[in-house]
């Protein structure tokens, strides 16, 4: 008996072609997508976590001018300062995930660099109380710029250490340079560093007003 | 080769792609494909908040003297242990992991403190262990693969502690000691960012 015939061709061909392409919309509907990024374009993986203060200019500079001034003051504030800092930046990001308002984040970030650097250029040595509570009140500003930014998505513990070693990598970077100022000439240097961070913070700041 | 043949196959290998292609639903599986004991094992080192956990405790337990720390380091396995047996029989609690990064951002704090006495340090090792066994449930059908992971998953979490404790404290130096209080407050930040970054996502999406 020939094959009954429909406007496509003969059933059983159309049998067939369903047969083979309901296993390819199978593949095509269960094969998962790269979340490699969240909804807004954020990467939200260790990479991404980790480029984030990386590519803030104004947080780097005053990040680096942590651990600069850390290394300036000597022991025990050359831990003390990179200790408080990420403790303090991280609790103020929780704030900004949960969306708690912070008004004056930016002009906070550019007086951080002014603030800091300019400790490290006019070699100021107050006790280290004064050094850890200016650090941590800064801190929240970082903090909190960091927080509101971050995307919600998944594999929220790879971005968190991204973002944190990325940050402790920069103040151990200020540390390494701040080290220089055991010698005279480096002296001069690590306070010429703190000067240029102080002066590109006016710039952040003129901009943010 | 006729039609027919050729349709099976061409079928069959389809089939093959969908089998491959098809994410299981594993939560948090390191590698997949990788099972049994060596799987477990992984499963212990690789997921990053069982490794935050562990390096945790490890750090908080090499600060302490000899016998403490060894005290401690029985405290965690006996912890363990018994978790996983709990585990073997129960669902995957929701809030497993969440308990275990609070647990070991209270150690980073501790250890960036410098200041963990075994009578607050062996308590937060017991809370890690429990809660990294409980998050810690292979997600296969078969209940003799399931028990070989959680035994690996055991002996990889002691491993995996026993040489983060013994690393810690053969540190000796100001140096040493600075970077594990840096460390420590590194692991801290990692879990209240985490921990917010967690609750935030699950509010949002219900």
């Amino acid at each position: 008996m020939a094959p009954a015939m429909t406007f496509f061709g003969s059933r059983r061909v159309i049998m067939r072609s369903l047969g083979c392409l309901l296993p390819l919309v199978a593949v095509l509907i269960t094969s998962s997508p790269a979340l490699a990024h969240s909804e807004n374009g954020a990467a939200i993986d260790f990479a991404g976590g980790f480029t984030h203060p990386i590519f803030g200019p104004d947080h780097v500079i005053a990040m680096v001018a942590v651990g600069l001034w850390g290394a300036f003051l000597g022991a025990p504030a050359i831990w003390v300062l990179p200790v408080v800092f990420p403790l303090v930046m991280a609790a103020a990001g929780a704030l900004g995930v949960f969306g708690v308002p912070l008004p004056g984040v930016e002009v906070g970030i550019a007086l951080s660099a002014i603030a800091l650097g300019g400790m490290v250029a006019f070699a100021a040595k107050p006790p280290l109380w004064i050094a850890a509570v200016l650090v941590g009140a800064f801190a929240v500003f970082h903090g909190h710029a960091h927080g509101a930014e971050l995307p919600v998505g998944a594999d929220a513990i790879a971005y968190s250490m991204g973002f944190v070693v990325a940050t402790g990598m920069l103040h151990v970077s200020g540390i390494a340079f701040g080290g220089l100022s055991h010698w005279p000439a480096g002296r001069v240097a690590v306070r010429a560093a703190g000067a240029v961070i102080a002066l590109i913070g006016v710039a952040f700041l003129v901009r943010s007003i | 080769m006729n039609k027919l043949v050729m349709n099976k196959l061409l079928r069959a290998t389809l089939l093959v792609c969908l089998l491959v292609l098809a994410t299981p639903a594993l939560a948090h599986s390191p590698i997949m494909g990788i099972g049994g004991v060596f799987g477990g094992m992984l499963h212990a080192l690789l997921i990053p908040e069982h490794g935050i956990g562990l390096l945790a405790v490890g750090l908080a337990l090499g600060r302490q003297q000899g016998p403490a720390s060894r005290a401690g380091l029985l405290i965690f396995m006996a912890a363990l242990t018994g978790g996983l047996v709990v585990t073997a029989f129960v669902t995957e609690p929701a809030l497993a992991a969440d308990v275990l990064l609070a647990a070991a951002g209270i150690l980073g704090l501790l250890i960036a403190a410098a200041w963990v006495p075994p009578v607050v340090g062996w308590p937060l090792a017991a809370i890690t262990a429990v809660a990294l066994a409980l998050d810690s449930r292979p997600e296969v059908t078969s209940t003799e693969e399931a028990v070989r992971m959680l035994i690996g998953t055991g002996i990889g979490g002691m491993i995996a502690l026993a040489i983060v404790t013994e690393g810690t404290a053969l540190l000796q130096g100001d140096v040493s000691r600075t970077a594990l209080r840096v460390f420590g407050s590194w692991i801290a930040a990692i879990a209240i960012l985490d921990l917010s970054l967690r609750a935030v996502t699950r509010i949002a999406t219900g």
